[in-house]
């Protein structure tokens, strides 16, 4: 490690794992309360059960970009990071407010946690993925401030490159794309279209510049192909991700009351965002076949490749398979969108933050640059378990939803929700056993950090 | 570079795009392109430009039989009013379509980097030289 302030990313990446574990178990419990509907009712509600699992999942994703940040940018600026202090500080403000928010959902009725946090002083409340109370999100504004201070003050003092601007824009946007949250319309037109500002914008937008640059950065470490020649893939990348993320927003816009052009911009727009993930998967493993060294650390360059076909797969090919609105007339809200979900968010921003985290884990536990042979062979266990189990997740909800299109939406005779949810209940079995094998995989992937650690790590040839 | 290994190298690109467009943008007429160039190139002096010529067409052969050869199937024997072979038929379109497709990115990555590729078991035999 060639700076000492990168250390503070440590904490971040343990807290991003043990939120990641909590958000696999509910989502476990959410499958299964699927199929068995009283499953730890009341201690659990399937609506807090999901609101856990959503949340936490963006906690812990926001919790590896800040700790990928601190480990990367020192790097990439050549100097130490602005203010450690400052970061170690922000770490505990935000996992002491995330973990009290996530106890506020379980042990206090949603409107009672409402009432306790002076949500009626301006509210934001009770919109899916930002249920967090304003005081909450008035931390979180807070803290990415504080963190991009932090972040912004390296890199004006550094070196500037492509990935550190292109990683500064990103965390530059999720912070400004946030503070929509607090906008809270009357007209819920304005309002579910503001709620896609932050929730499409983000994750089809400004996020995807965050995954360009780390997969940059981890792929100029692990292949030593020129800077330049990964600069360039990346301005392609980012540049294509912009230009069809942003109006590809429209997608969001076709049943909400918005004006009929949005099914035409939404449908060309969105059906161009699988380019810039097409091209990532061209780039990791046009990267890796030019490389120059074989890194000693296997499972980093795993997590490159696989985040480049497993977004491609899950926010492209599933994202496709529904966007364009004729399509989508029958298909929103179904477990089609479920299906896209999980493998877009797994392949896109898990994978890449376990890329990030299994290249500079080891170095910050005081390696040279990989953990031992035995521990990178669990953890490329873990890669296939996890993958392989999100793949079937992914194909069983999408079994699900076809049906759920058909006979709900489609058929002569539409069935009630309820009556297509039983029809569909095998699909659910098969995709809570998936999801309990994908809880294997995470299990492994932690019991990786530790075996072997007292053995030698390989050489690089 | 010798210039007989930049040309093989600008051809294997071309026939891997071509594969790709066949699937993704231009369907019939790509294939029909790639072709024509498979006639004109298929003893071509550089082993990387043969071996994704003869990936890319066997595979858009291959590829374009398991698609319309299985849904063709599905629909005789199961017709078009039921919901399982719907389901059957997506399920199977998008399997199948989106791992040619991605063989397609990794010929292209390898076309690329100057590097002769197989397609994974349905990918033909390897030219001598590669």
């Amino acid at each position: 490690m060639k700076y000492t302030s990168q250390m503070v990313a440590k904490p971040y990446f343990i807290a991003a794992i043990g939120l990641f574990v909590g958000q696999i178990l509910f989502g476990i419990i959410m499958g299964l309360q699927y199929v068995i509907g009283d499953f730890l009712f009341p201690e659990i509600p399937f609506n807090v059960a999901r609101m856990v699992h959503t949340n936490l999942l963006i906690v812990w994703l926001l919790f590896g970009f800040m700790g990928a940040s601190y480990y990367l940018v020192p790097e990439e600026a050549e100097t130490e990071l602005h203010s450690p202090i400052l970061a170690k500080l922000m770490f505990w403000i935000f996992l002491i407010a995330g973990a009290a928010t996530i106890l506020g959902y379980l042990l206090v009725p949603y409107a009672t946690l409402a009432e306790i946090t002076m949500n009626d002083l301006l509210p934001t409340m009770g919109r899916e993925f930002l249920e967090q109370p304003t005081i909450t999100k008035i931390g979180i504004v807070i803290v990415a401030l504080a963190f991009l201070f932090n972040i912004g003050m390296t890199i004006l003092k550094g070196r500037k490159t492509v990935i550190n601007l292109v990683l500064l824009i990103g965390l530059v946007g999720l912070a400004v794309f946030f503070l929509f949250a607090f906008y809270n319309p009357d007209n819920i037109v304005l309002d579910k279209m503001f709620w896609w500002f932050v929730v499409h914008l983000w994750v089809e937008g400004v996020w995807e510049l965050i995954l360009g640059s780390l997969l940059a950065f981890v792929l100029i470490k692990t292949t030593g192909v020129d800077r330049e020649v990964i600069e360039k893939w990346l301005y392609v990348i980012i540049a294509m991700a912009l230009i069809t993320g942003l109006i590809g927003t429209g997608h969001h816009f076709f049943w909400i009351g918005t004006p009929g052009y949005w099914q035409w911009w939404g449908s060309i727009f969105s059906a161009m965002e699988p380019i810039p993930f097409f091209m990532m998967t061209v780039f990791a493993f046009n990267m890796v076949n030019k490389r120059r060294r074989e890194h000693p650390n296997q499972p980093a360059v795993l997590w490159a490749l696989g985040t480049g076909v497993m977004a491609f797969l899950g926010a492209g090919v599933w994202g496709f398979l529904h966007t364009l609105s004729p399509v989508n007339y029958y298909t929103h809200g179904t477990q089609i969108t479920a299906a896209h979900g999980h493998m877009a968010f797994y392949g896109a921003y898990v994978m890449i933050v376990l890329a990030i985290i299994s290249y500079a884990m080891p170095m910050l536990n005081g390696r040279k640059a990989a953990n031992s042979a035995k521990s990178q062979i669990v953890e490329m266990w873990s890669f296939w378990l996890m993958t392989i189990s999100m793949v079937f997740i992914t194909l069983f909800l999408t079994g699900a939803g076809i049906l759920q299109v058909y006979l709900q939406r489609m058929s002569d005779n539409p069935l009630p929700f309820m009556v297509v949810q039983d029809k569909i209940e095998l699909f659910y079995w098969l995709r809570e056993g998936a999801g309990v094998v994908f809880l294997i995989g995470l299990i492994v992937y932690i019991a990786s950090f530790f075996i072997g650690k007292d053995e030698a790590e390989p050489n690089e040839a | 570079m010798p210039r007989s290994q930049t040309s093989g190298r600008e051809l294997a690109i071309l026939f891997e795009a071509l594969y790709l467009a066949n699937l993704l943008i231009a369907p019939v007429m790509a294939f029909l392109i790639l072709l024509v160039l498979y006639f004109q190139n298929k003893n071509h002096s550089s082993p990387l430009a043969r071996s994704h010529l003869s990936q890319t067409f066997y595979t858009s052969l291959l590829g374009g039989f398991l698609v319309f050869l299985v849904v063709g199937v599905l629909f005789l024997f199961g017709g078009f009013d039921s919901p399982y072979i719907w389901m059957w038929v997506v399920l199977y379109f998008t399997i199948i379509h989106s791992t040619l497709v991605l063989f397609g990115a990794l010929g292209l990555a390898k076309a690329m980097s100057n590097q002769c590729w197989r397609y994974p078991i349905i990918g033909a035999k390897l030219p001598k030289g590669c």
